[in-house]
């Protein structure tokens, strides 16, 4: 070996030798840099312990304060561990118990339950997990539940959950899903058009009756989105003035504020009302509403009711009763044509004033105002009343006055009619003194008739005692034909005065003799042909079943002495018969006076009720007789008329009112 | 006994006054017979006091005064009212028999058409009077 290589191998040496102390070197330093690393290391440690007991401790604060229930539980569904909460929620008494949660489940749900619990595992958490269960105290209950697996050195050992009880909330969701849903039907098929468009002018809801009053052939949800405002451009054709729709549609929407009852008029005769009103909620603008409304049969109810309104305006303005309006203090309010007519005062001369202080006469103010209190009082009523109009004159009045209601029945003021009678009234006035004037002619015709009856009869007394002394002072000197001639003369005198008895008798019947009383006509007859006179051949049989009219006696007294003198006077037969019956028709008694004389033709059954006329000239019979019969049958409202055979007798109808 | 009557007849028509003073006569009576053809003369004769009549037959229709008037006026008179009236008239007018005795009469007497029969009711007119008690002037 050389030293050489010695040498080399020397050298060789010692640089090893050198690198392996520098290696050891490096170790130490190296070693002692990780004594001082695991120092540190060991420090954080126990600090990160220190750290961890104080999270566990924390979280166990948490645990058990956490609001809603809170639940571990191991891997099998058996309760680890749960709070208050969880324990109420769940119906448990305490947590020491032993608890499948499985067995809160319903069957039905077991695989939904498995499938969610794998995507717990898989996942390690599950969120919004909603589930029914029946709790141990046997209520059942819509639960939510957020769960997460707790790991143990990175394999899953539990799970744990926080449980939230929302059956309550899930009635108030439905609820309001119920109560949306009818909105939305609602506003579907509500009765009027409804669009509801967002700032931008698109539809964000609109319902069928909006389609079908523009004649829109598509669905309300289909609109949804789309552009009003070009919607609307091809709508104006729909209107009778396109152009006015649309700008008017374009202010609207310019000022964005509420519009409401805008009517518009389509070409097809319908009238719509359109409203406009900006949502705004909480200070946000939601959007803006527009409604429309078909009103055409609205309109055109209300155009009938005008014309109606019109028509009976028309009616009251010229019908010919004056009308007024007045109010609780008797202000005038409304007066008609008529009644401005009447008054001669104009409708503005009238109005606000009180018609009681203007119209009436002073005579009749009291009147009118008692007849107004009883108005307030609800009563109705008419009276006459007495105006001055403006020119002054005298008009009499017929007032019918009612109170007038409001809506909720109380009176709130007076309606009168009045009719002006002035021209009826004097007719009245003219007819009651034309009454009177005929009341005094006829009894001055009476008067008259007495008057002319006494100057007739007074010379006929004379020319009877001037004969009479004339026979008795030239006795002897007479011959048998001058005395025969004053007796001629003297029976002349008689019918003469008997014609003018009669003749006063006849305008005496009108005349009134006081008033008509109760009369037995039995009684009367009875004692009348007690006083006739009647001859021996002749018998009058009189009806036991006469009635009792109402009469003036002394009149009636005289229609039987009439007929029966006048029976008496024609009957030719050797026993003659005269009967007397009645019988009730009703309203009248029809009386019959029967004789067997000698009959009547029927050519003079008119004739023989006509004053002075006598069918047989006779020294007793002056003609007038029937037609006092006929005057006062027809003073007691009958009738008279006879049947008769000539040769066999006649039979004198009348009748008497009752 | 019978009375001898003064009679104031109170009528325009001559012929009745010559009825009664001719009935009077041929009934052979003694009464006295005023006559005053109206009521004006008729008051003429009633102002002597000392010498009225003991009745008075009146006529009602007499120009002027008439009956009703003259009866008025007579028994508003405190001395004349004593003498009995009694109406003597054609007039059979029921208005004027009951003013007539609203205002006091004494009797209505209608007068007859026949000569014979006024003659019979003045027999018992005159008759009646003459037994009744009047009053002593």
């Amino acid at each position: 070996m050389s030293q050489e290589k010695i040498d080399i191998l020397q050298r060789a040496l010692d640089r090893e030798k050198a690198a392996r102390k520098q290696a050891e070197s490096i170790l130490e330093q190296k070693a002692a840099q990780l004594y001082e690393t695991n120092q540190r290391l060991e420090k954080s440690y126990s600090e990160l312990e220190m750290l961890l007991t104080k999270k566990d401790s924390q979280l166990q604060g948490v645990f058990e304060n956490i609001v809603d229930a809170y639940l571990i539980m191991d891997l099998f569904g058996n309760i680890l561990k749960m709070n208050d909460a969880a324990l109420r929620l769940f119906g448990f008494e305490n947590d020491k118990v032993d608890f499948n949660l499985m067995k809160m489940v319903s069957p039905n749900d077991y695989e939904r339950v498995a499938n969610s619990f794998k995507e717990l595992l898989n996942d390690g958490v599950l969120t919004n997990f909603e589930i029914k269960i029946t709790t141990n105290d046997n209520i059942e209950k819509l639960i939510h539940i957020n769960a997460s697996i707790i790991y143990d050195n990175g394999i899953a050992v539990a799970a744990q959950g926080i449980i939230r009880d929302i059956t309550k909330n899930k009635e108030a969701e439905e609820k309001l899903i119920e109560s949306e849903n009818r909105l939305a039907t609602l506003i579907l098929n509500l009765d009027s058009g409804v669009v509801l468009e967002d700032e931008n002018r698109k539809i964000i809801l609109t319902n069928k009756k909006f389609t079908e009053l523009f004649n829109i052939d598509a669905s309300p949800t289909e609109l949804i989105g789309m552009d009003c405002k070009e919607a609307s451009e091809q709508n104006s054709v729909l209107f009778k003035n396109p152009d006015a729709f649309l700008s008017r549609m374009r202010e609207i929407e310019h000022k964005k504020q509420t519009v409401l009852a805008d009517e518009l008029e389509m070409i097809d005769g319908k009238v719509l009302e359109r409203n406009y009103m900006p949502i705004v909620i909480d200070q946000q603008s939601k959007g803006f509403l527009w409604t429309f409304k078909d009103i055409t049969t609205n309109i055109s109810y209300e155009r009938t009711l005008k014309a109606e309104k019109q028509k009976y305006y028309n009616i009251i303005s010229n019908i010919n009763l004056g009308l007024l309006e007045l109010d609780l203090d008797d202000k005038i309010l409304m007066v008609n044509k008529s009644f401005a007519a009447m008054t001669g005062y104009s409708e503005k001369e009238l109005i606000g004033v009180k018609g009681k202080e203007l119209l009436p006469i002073n005579d009749d103010r009291e009147l009118m105002a008692e007849q107004a209190k009883n108005r307030k009082k609800g009563r109705t009523d008419s009276y006459e009343l007495r105006i001055n109009n403006k020119k002054g004159e005298l008009r009499h009045w017929l007032i019918s006055g009612a109170p007038n209601y409001d809506l909720e029945g109380k009176i709130i003021g007076s309606i009168g009619v009045n009719l002006d009678i002035t021209e009826f009234k004097n007719l009245e006035i003219q007819k009651e003194s034309l009454l009177k004037e005929l009341e005094k002619s006829n009894n001055d015709l009476q008067e008259y008739a007495h008057i002319v009856s006494h100057d007739l009869k007074s010379p006929l007394r004379s020319i009877n005692a001037l004969f009479s002394w004339l026979k008795e002072d030239n006795a002897s000197k007479l011959d048998g034909v001058s005395i025969q001639t004053i007796d001629l003369i003297e029976k002349t005198l008689e019918k003469m005065d008997q014609l003018i008895t009669d003749i006063l008798d006849y305008s005496s019947v009108g005349s009134d003799d006081g008033e008509k009383i109760e009369i037995h006509t039995n009684d009367l007859l009875i004692d009348l042909v007690k006083v006739l006179y009647i001859p021996e051949h002749i018998s009058v049989e009189i009806a036991s079943t006469l009635p009792i009219i109402f009469g003036h006696k002394t009149k009636l007294q005289q229609l039987f002495q009439n007929l029966i003198s006048n029976s008496v006077k024609f009957i030719d037969k050797e026993k003659g018969i005269i009967n007397i019956a009645a019988e009730d028709q009703g309203e009248y008694y029809q009386f019959s006076v029967h004789d067997n004389g000698m009959g009547i033709e029927k050519q003079f059954h008119d004739k023989i009720f006509k004053v002075f006329h006598s069918l047989k000239k006779s020294k007793d019979s002056s003609g007038i007789g029937l037609s006092i019969v006929q005057k006062i049958v027809e003073l007691h409202q009958g009738k008279i008329w006879l049947e008769s055979e000539p040769g066999i007798g006649t039979t004198f109808f009348f009748t008497l009112k009752k | 006994m019978t009375n001898i009557l003064k009679i104031l007849l109170i009528e325009d028509d001559m012929i009745e006054i010559m009825k009664l003073n001719r009935t009077v006569s041929s009934l052979k009576l003694n009464h006295k017979i005023i006559e005053a053809n109206n009521g004006e003369d008729a008051l003429k004769i009633l102002e002597k006091k000392e010498d009225l009549p003991d009745i008075i037959l009146l006529d009602l229709n007499m120009p002027k005064i008439n009956g009703i008037e003259f009866l008025s006026i007579l028994k508003k008179d405190e001395v004349l009212k004593y003498i009995p009236t009694i109406i003597l008239t054609t007039s059979s007018n029921q208005k004027d028999l009951l003013e007539c005795y609203k205002i006091g009469i004494a009797g209505y007497v209608l007068k007859p058409l026949k000569y014979e029969e006024y003659v019979s009711k003045i027999e018992k007119l005159l008759a009646y009077w003459s037994i009744n008690e009047l009053k002593k002037i």
